[in-house]
């Protein structure tokens, strides 16, 4: 029975996946950063973790919504009990739509979050409707932020957030960090990772070992337009060598 | 958006200006510009090349302002002028994009102060084959500075963006960008020339000579 349900929920699954990458055009494949001579681009997912978070979250709010729903019905039938009689299937079809429709969507979002971390930059693809991809450079990033609540420190994850320069960053810290709006500011999201720790590190190791301070360094573009030729041509030869006759003729 | 648009436009008091005009660090916009983007594996990509949104873009507003219902045709208008008016200009320090028929609007920004990129698709964009790529620096706001719309090769032109963003790639890089124009304080580049070490062992014999003649002569007076 219960691997039944187990395939049976598989296979609806595998549907609803092939709707999204086909018909809403989900890409299938996880984003890479090109290899600018720095190291191989790794990508991953969130730890399985974060599904189970997310997930134990989604009960507990669809547990607190039954019971309001509940709660509701019992006060229309202390009213009128064929009112409330008639609102339970109502009630019961719009829930369990709800609670599938949500439990999908958890599972899609799982699977639509990647990361890619290279040795010198980061990029982050979130979302199901709107796809957004950021990607920053650890040259560019101000500060890094771990954090972790309790839920999340049972699961043994936490997230890790890195910020750019620039203001913006309010609206998102106020909703939590919640997805879209992580998206828009000048900061990137690293949800539901196990090993934040190693995360930071890389990203603290990047930050520390960076000799500029903020913001614009032009060295490169100055360095590529300024040619600081120190080969020696036939003219500055011809020079010295006049020199050095006139010295030696000084001498005699 | 609109609204944005007009109010900033108004303290701008932007001149109407032609494209063409617009200040570009170079005449050959191309060279550096696709020279760097070549070993970033965007193959053919140019992105000097992009000067107006695709088609698709006008189509993609169409369908957009649908959204808004009843105010279509009040909605609609901004959107194809800003469409119709839509220029960018990447050459190989920055970006310049300009729009606007009343209220004119231009944007410039160079690559070293991008501070982060995104790439943002929607579901009625990813079927029309579009984006946008929202280019953020470092001044506040959460809107980001730039939003490059219409472009097809959207993805090949958020690479190219990233490999011209500070630290996508560290100093030694860039000579690996030109190599002649590498600082020649390092043994690497001579290793590679033997002519110029050549030339350099006999500036420095004779800079020797030079030296030793100087001393002789100092020792006798």
């Amino acid at each position: 029975m219960k691997s039944s349900i187990d395939s049976a929920s598989r296979w609806f699954y595998r549907g609803a996946w092939g709707v999204a990458t086909r018909l809403f055009r989900v890409p299938d494949r996880p984003p890479t950063l090109p290899a600018l001579g720095g190291g191989d681009p790794k990508s991953f997912q969130p730890s399985p973790k974060f599904l189970d978070y997310l997930l134990v979250q989604f009960w507990i709010g669809a547990a607190i919504i039954a019971v309001l729903i509940v709660i509701g019905l019992v006060g229309i039938s202390a009213g009128a009990w064929q009112a409330g009689l008639a609102l339970l299937p109502v009630a019961a079809v719009l829930f369990l739509g709800g609670v599938a429709i949500g439990y999908l969507a958890i599972h899609l979002r799982y699977d639509t979050t990647w990361y890619v971390v290279s040795d010198r930059s980061l990029r982050i693809r979130r979302g199901i409707w709107i796809i957004h991809e950021t990607t920053i450079t650890f040259e560019n990033v101000q500060n890094v932020l771990v954090q972790q609540g309790p839920l999340q420190r049972f699961f043994g994850i936490a997230n890790v957030r890195v910020e750019t320069a620039g203001g913006g960053g309010g609206a998102a810290a106020q909703h939590g960090g919640g997805g879209n709006m992580a998206a828009s500011a000048h900061q990137g999201l690293i949800e539901g990772v196990s090993d934040a720790e190693r995360i930071r590190d890389l990203l603290l190791a990047r930050l520390k070992s960076s000799r500029s301070a903020g913001l614009g360094d032009d060295l490169p573009l100055i360095a590529r337009e300024t040619p600081p030729s120190l080969a020696w041509s036939s003219e500055h030869l011809a020079a010295l060598r006049a020199i050095r006759d006139e010295v030696v003729n000084l001498l005699a | 958006m609109v609204v944005r648009l007009r109010s900033k436009a108004v303290h701008l008091k932007v001149a109407p200006m032609p494209v063409s005009t617009l200040p570009s660090a170079s005449p050959g916009p191309s060279a550096s510009a696709s020279k760097a983007a070549a070993p970033s594996g965007a193959g053919k990509f140019d992105a000097s090349q992009i000067t107006r949104p695709d088609k698709s873009l006008l189509k993609y507003y169409l369908l957009a302002a649908l959204l808004t219902g009843p105010a279509y045709p009040i909605a609609i208008l901004p959107l194809i002028f800003k469409y119709e008016t839509l220029k960018y200009s990447f050459d190989d320090t920055g970006i310049s994009m300009s729009w606007g028929l009343l209220f004119r609007r231009e944007v410039h920004l160079t690559y070293r102060r991008i501070q982060d990129i995104h790439l943002t698709r929607n579901i009625l964009q990813r079927w029309m084959g579009l984006a946008t790529v929202s280019v953020q620096t470092a001044s506040g706001g959460a809107s980001p500075e730039m939003s490059i719309e219409g472009v097809l090769e959207a993805e090949k032109l958020r690479d190219f963006l990233y490999a011209q963003m500070r630290g996508a790639r560290d100093e030694g890089d860039a000579g690996e960008i030109d190599a002649s124009h590498r600082p020649a304080d390092g043994t690497q580049p001579e290793a590679g020339r033997p002519g110029a070490t050549a030339a350099s062992q006999e500036a420095l014999s004779l800079l020797h000579e030079i030296r030793d003649a100087l001393r002789e002569l100092g020792k006798r007076k």
